[in-house]
């Protein structure tokens, strides 16, 4: 089973700031991090590389500092990543940044499977992944909370709405996307950490995934960010506190001392 | 663990690479420069898990990637209940081959990030969650007389409730004891010391200037520019505690380090 995860690298939410100017994310001096959404997409496709066989292969548009996020992929047990970079695909919007990832993985070929985070946490869009299945024809599925049953052309899987879960049963090749819970992603080894040190990770540019240059980068993006407000920053906080009825009551009341309520 | 003791070894806390870290060969060299020193001192490591929730690599597989000499009396590995299964018996069984016996077990500070063992995987019957009880009762169970297994006492929790977990963690195997830091003579530590004459108690030296750091640990808001000496307090503590060892968080390596040789007489 060939399975493709597209990841993209974003800043750590607190630090998101927009450029007043050309509307778009400021990346540089920022922290950068993998999108958490996309670890469920990587943990799924190594839990299911691992039971059926086949490869992974990560793919990231962005800038060549994303290459950390692939990296980081890559330690957790992704075969191999693959980073689209290049300043044409600067300023793409969700419509051009899928058809370039869906051009890649055309270029990857005899891919089975596509799996996404069901969003990145700086756009919020949501859009990536369907816009994948559109550019490529394929059968998709979102907000997708389990993998039921994989055949060899077709995959089961239940898909997460507000009032419970569907069960959609798909033609591979298919792409997904993934909500938090799906699993629980594994954390990082030391050894797989030096060895994604020793990965190379080729870096793709337009001409080498034949993309049509008038479909990517600001040119190619039918989105217009006219004006941008960031929400009012959040104070608030939660700890869930575990245990006993006893000790969850305990715990409560050392936290509200701890804060001077009581 | 009482060996330790007799023989004045300290227990020196060592905090492994965050995975986070942009310099990672920078932080695992000075890792191993701190165990290193440990070893050479004969102190023992005290190697950390994911301390604050913050997410670290393993004690155990930064010894063995490093390929740093293991005397078994001079390591201590922390444990909490925050792994996967599978993670946990790989600690295990790789501290197992690399001679490690001491470990601290506790439930220990969690995060998102961090899967939360149940207590299916641990064999663990008519509870809800896994604490330090469940995971000792594991490791006693499966990896018996492998290790020697101790246990975090907080003397800032309510007393009745800590000392009947106490009891439950000694039932469950526990056979030395670490406490919270203490800065002064405790009278819920003086309370551990009747009740557990017999058991190795190692009482935590706080070695930070910032004292204002234990504000969480200790229940209430220590004003931050509260003034601390750590060398003068660990001395005091010595001479409080005679019969205890001493666990030494946050020492500085730097400056402090080779102060704190000549303090405990």
């Amino acid at each position: 089973m060939k399975i493709v995860v597209c990841i993209k690298q974003v800043p750590a939410t607190t630090d998101a700031k927009i450029d007043p100017e050309t509307k778009r994310i400021v990346r540089e001096g920022i922290q950068a991090i993998l999108n958490p959404f996309d670890t469920y997409a990587v943990e799924e496709a190594v839990k299911l590389r691992n039971q059926f066989g086949g490869e992974v292969i990560t793919l990231c548009m962005g800038p060549p500092k994303a290459e950390v996020s692939l990296r980081e992929s890559i330690s957790v047990g992704a075969d191999k990543g693959i980073l689209l970079s290049d300043r044409a695909f600067g300023g793409s919007d969700t419509w051009a940044t899928s058809y370039a990832l869906a051009k890649a993985i055309e270029k990857i070929g005899d891919v089975d499977l596509v799996l996404c985070g069901k969003q990145a946490i700086d756009g919020d869009t949501a859009q990536v992944g369907p816009g994948i299945a559109a550019h490529l024809d394929y059968m998709q599925a979102t907000y997708v909370m389990a993998v039921d049953q994989v055949t060899d052309d077709s995959i089961t899987v239940k898909r997460m709405h507000e009032d419970g879960y569907d069960i959609c049963e798909m033609k591979l090749p298919a792409v997904l996307t993934v909500v938090k819970g799906i699993n629980i992603p594994r954390v990082p080894t030391l050894k797989g950490r030096l060895a994604s040190e020793k990965e190379e990770i080729p870096v793709w540019k337009p001409d080498d995934i034949g993309a049509d240059i008038s479909k990517i980068g600001l040119d190619g993006s039918p989105t217009r960010v006219v004006k941008t407000n960031p929400p009012p920053a959040r104070h608030t906080s939660s700890k869930k506190i575990e245990g006993s009825p006893e000790l969850c009551a305990k715990e409560l009341f050392r936290e509200l001392r701890l804060r001077s309520i009581l | 663990m009482k060996h330790h003791i007799l023989n004045k070894i300290y227990h020196v806390e060592i905090l492994p690479p965050k995975q986070a870290t942009e310099k990672l060969h920078e932080d695992l060299d000075s890792f191993v420069s701190k165990y290193n020193r440990v070893k050479e001192s004969g102190y023992c490591a005290c190697i950390t898990d994911n301390a604050m929730g913050l997410l670290a690599f393993q004690g155990t597989e930064v010894i063995e990637e490093m390929n740093l000499e293991v005397n078994p009396n001079q390591v201590m590995i922390h444990l909490n209940t925050f792994h996967t299964k599978e993670d946990l018996d790989n600690i295990l069984t790789t501290s197992k081959k690399l001679g490690i016996k001491y470990f601290l077990v506790i439930s220990g500070d969690g995060s998102d990030r961090l899967p939360k063992l149940q207590p299916a995987d641990v064999g663990a019957t008519g509870v809800e969650s896994v604490t330090s009880v469940e995971l000792l009762k594991y490791i006693n169970r499966e990896y018996p007389g492998d290790f020697v297994l101790g246990v975090a006492f907080n003397p800032y929790e309510p007393e009745e409730h800590e000392f009947e977990k106490m009891c439950r963690k000694m039932d469950a195997g526990a056979s030395f004891i670490i406490t919270q830091p203490i800065i002064e003579k405790n009278p819920v530590v003086d309370k551990l010391l009747k009740i557990y004459p017999e058991v190795p108690v190692i009482i935590e030296a706080w070695m930070s200037k910032k004292l204002h750091l234990l504000s969480d640990a200790v229940g209430y808001e220590i004003p931050e520019d509260t003034e601390f000496d750590p060398l003068a307090t660990l001395e005091q503590l010595h001479l409080l505690y005679p019969t205890c060892g001493v666990y030494l968080s946050l020492l500085g390596f730097k400056y402090q380090y080779d102060k704190v040789k000549g303090l405990w007489k």
